[in-house]
């Protein structure tokens, strides 16, 4: 389970006893009471915002908070990798494969030969260490999703000897006011979505030279496949859901997320065929900070209001026990139940889902 | 004699790209080529040969000529004063939280009687050529403190007694003068935070170009790119707003004590006209409440 960031919400117990009631409501009232449980922060969003990379793009939700990503990807040399090898000697001797059918397949076949290393992400937040939980969590939930459907890494490959190391460098230019991971990874998907690397002139395992025209440069994520069909993968996208009481909230801000009963960080990419709706590329569970909260005193428990102080802390507990539908505020334990994840995950993939709505909004900041 | 020769031969090289970039028509009088004593070679020739024909430098502008300036104020929502300042292809991002209760649980502020000033400098991994991952180094921990202690000077630090007000510099693109620009991003960014200071702090870089065999003067040189950092001996001066009072000083390079007066002035004269520049970016912000 992921930390939350360090910096906890000022509320008291009364208010947030108030903000959980309001939110477990049908329908929830939000804190931001003109957006459903559904609805996202409003964001400016712009990409190619920097010369220097192949890649970027900056978007800043309304709320103030700001990410900045640039993707750059640079030729290594590539380790010899003998198992890779041996199968390609072993397949020739085998006499199985002629050497012109071999060559064409390495040319245009570069299926498993991407290696997990070539893709860095790095995260950094004001005010963190870049060893800090958060931003080594942050850093290792977005490139898990990234590397799960294992096409990018493959097309990083350029021949045997030579390939790209990606950089993707994600900036968090505001203070994180809730947790940032949702916006992170909306920006990292439009940095990579509008990514693109000079095309390649060199053949087979020459060392590669490139285009310099960069007109030429070819997208990073295909608009359309070899074929021409839109058979093609698209980076994945984190949404963040949390459950109050019966009711699921999505895109929560910092003050809702000290009342959550449990935060679900949700990996979709959009699926390869365009008859279904998205997938989901990995799951995550957050500790939410109302772990943290400090509980409420009841008036029974309060000498000073009428109440009698509990004697030891075992009676103490046993009290707090029989208080959890009462109102006064008590910080929610547990985890998730497996209907709840269902419940959220079908609300995210389903068509027109959630997942859906993000990604097409994302799509089309690139498109108009 | 064979590194002299070297270096000759790399200088008519260049001279021949640049030259059919300033000055087509016109060939390059081949006078330094042989001949020529070694010990005048301590700086890059590359500058020597382009500056001296046309006085004109690798970007095409003059000696005193500044690059373009881009500056916003109040970029970010979520910061207390925020700034973006662009110096030719330099771009810095700069935010400003407190002045407020300070994060670590021993030191919260400073002492009783005024405001500490924490500067955080982050080299985004993009900012130069090739992707670095730059940990804080001995050379971003010394322009933390130089900013530092330039600001505890310049703010009105008594006002905030216990507090602590952080700087905190994305560098976006590196491309010279970096010191500069983040005095000066730092500056808009404090200015937008609305906490006093006595007057604009602006900075610049200055250099003095390099000499050739035949002449021994050089003209200083303002607000240097990355190129001409690498190659020429240059200073960082930052001054308070239209005065001349030096804030900030700092050289790290080798020069002649004669030149070190001339290269002072220009940098003073740049402040000024940077001052201006970022005098009207406050100004133009301020219009839209007026």
């Amino acid at each position: 389970m992921a930390p939350s960031q360090a910096a906890q919400v000022n509320l008291s117990p009364a208010e947030l006893s108030f903000l959980r009631s309001s939110l477990s409501q049908t329908p929830p009232i939000r804190l931001d009471n003109t957006k459903g449980p559904r609805d996202f922060r409003s964001m400016v969003a712009e990409y190619d915002v920097l010369p220097s990379t192949n890649g970027s793009a900056r978007i800043a939700l309304d709320d103030g908070t700001e990410a900045l990503v640039g993707v750059k990807a640079e030729v290594e040399k590539s380790l010899w990798r003998p198992n890779v090898e041996g199968r390609r000697a072993l397949s020739i001797a085998a006499g199985d494969v002629d050497m012109t059918d071999d060559d064409k397949l390495e040319s245009h076949d570069n299926k498993g030969k991407g290696q997990n290393s070539w893709i860095e992400i790095s995260v950094e937040i004001p005010g963190y260490r870049d060893d800090d939980a958060l931003p080594v969590f942050l850093a290792s939930m977005l490139t898990e999703s990234l590397l799960s459907s294992g096409e990018l890494k493959d097309r990083l490959y350029i021949n045997n000897r030579f390939h790209w190391k990606l950089g993707i460098d994600i900036l968090l230019l505001s203070p994180p006011l809730s947790y940032p991971l949702a916006l992170l990874s909306m920006t990292t998907h439009l940095a990579l979505l509008t990514a693109h690397l000079p095309a390649l002139k060199s053949e087979k395992d020459e060392d590669p030279l490139f285009d310099d025209d960069w007109d030429a440069a070819v997208p990073l994520y295909p608009k359309s496949d070899s074929s021409g069909g839109a058979n093609v993968d698209k980076p994945p996208v984190i949404v963040l859901a949390m459950a109050v009481g019966p009711n699921i909230i999505f895109d929560p801000c910092k003050e809702e997320l000290a009342v959550a009963d449990a935060v679900l960080a949700i990996a979709c990419a959009p699926s390869n065929a365009s008859s279904t709706g998205p997938r989901i590329v990995s799951i995550r569970t957050i500790d939410p900070p109302s772990h943290l909260t400090p509980p409420a005193v009841p008036n029974a428990m309060n000498s000073a209001t009428g109440g009698v102080a509990p004697a030891s802390t075992a009676e103490a507990l046993t009290q707090r026990e029989l208080l959890s539908a009462s109102g006064v505020w008590t910080p929610p334990r547990g985890g998730m139940k497996r209907d709840l994840i269902k419940r959220v995950s079908s609300m995210v993939v389903d068509k027109g889902g959630v997942a859906e709505e993000v990604i097409a909004a994302l799509q089309a900041i690139e498109v108009g | 004699m064979t590194t002299a020769g070297k270096i000759v031969n790399n200088e008519i090289h260049l001279q021949s790209i640049h030259h059919q970039q300033t000055q087509p028509h016109q060939l390059h009088p081949p006078e330094h080529s042989d001949g020529e004593p070694e010990t005048k070679k301590q700086e890059m020739p590359l500058d020597t040969s382009t500056y001296s024909l046309a006085l004109l430098r690798l970007d095409g502008r003059r000696w005193n000529e500044l690059r373009r300036i881009h500056a916003q104020i109040n970029t970010q929502a979520a910061a207390d004063g925020s700034s973006y300042l662009e110096m030719g292809n330099t771009k810095v991002l700069c935010t400003v939280t407190g002045p407020a209760e300070g994060r670590q649980a021993g030191q919260r502020g400073a002492k009783d009687n005024e405001a500490k000033v924490e500067v955080e400098i982050g080299f985004a991994g993009f900012s130069g050529l090739e992707r670095r991952k730059r940990k804080s180094d001995k050379r971003t921990l010394e322009m933390q403190h130089t900013l530092s202690t330039a600001y505890s000077s310049l703010l009105l630090t008594h006002l905030y007694p216990h507090s602590t007000i952080t700087l905190t510099l994305h560098i976006l693109s590196q491309d010279g003068s970096m010191l500069a620009a983040c005095i000066n991003a730092s500056t808009l960014a404090l200015i937008d935070a609305g906490i006093p200071m006595s007057d604009y702090l602006v900075a610049c870089t200055a250099a003095s170009s390099a000499t050739t065999s035949d002449s021994d003067n050089s003209d200083p040189l303002l607000d240097l790119n990355n190129l001409e950092e690498q190659e020429l001996p240059f200073l960082t001066v930052g001054t308070l707003g239209r005065s001349d009072k030096v804030s900030v000083l700092i050289c790290e390079s080798r020069v002649r004590m004669e030149r070190m007066e001339s290269m002072l002035a220009v940098g003073i004269d740049g402040c000024k006209r940077m001052r201006e520049i970022l005098d009207g970016v406050v100004k133009e912000y301020g219009k839209r409440f007026s």
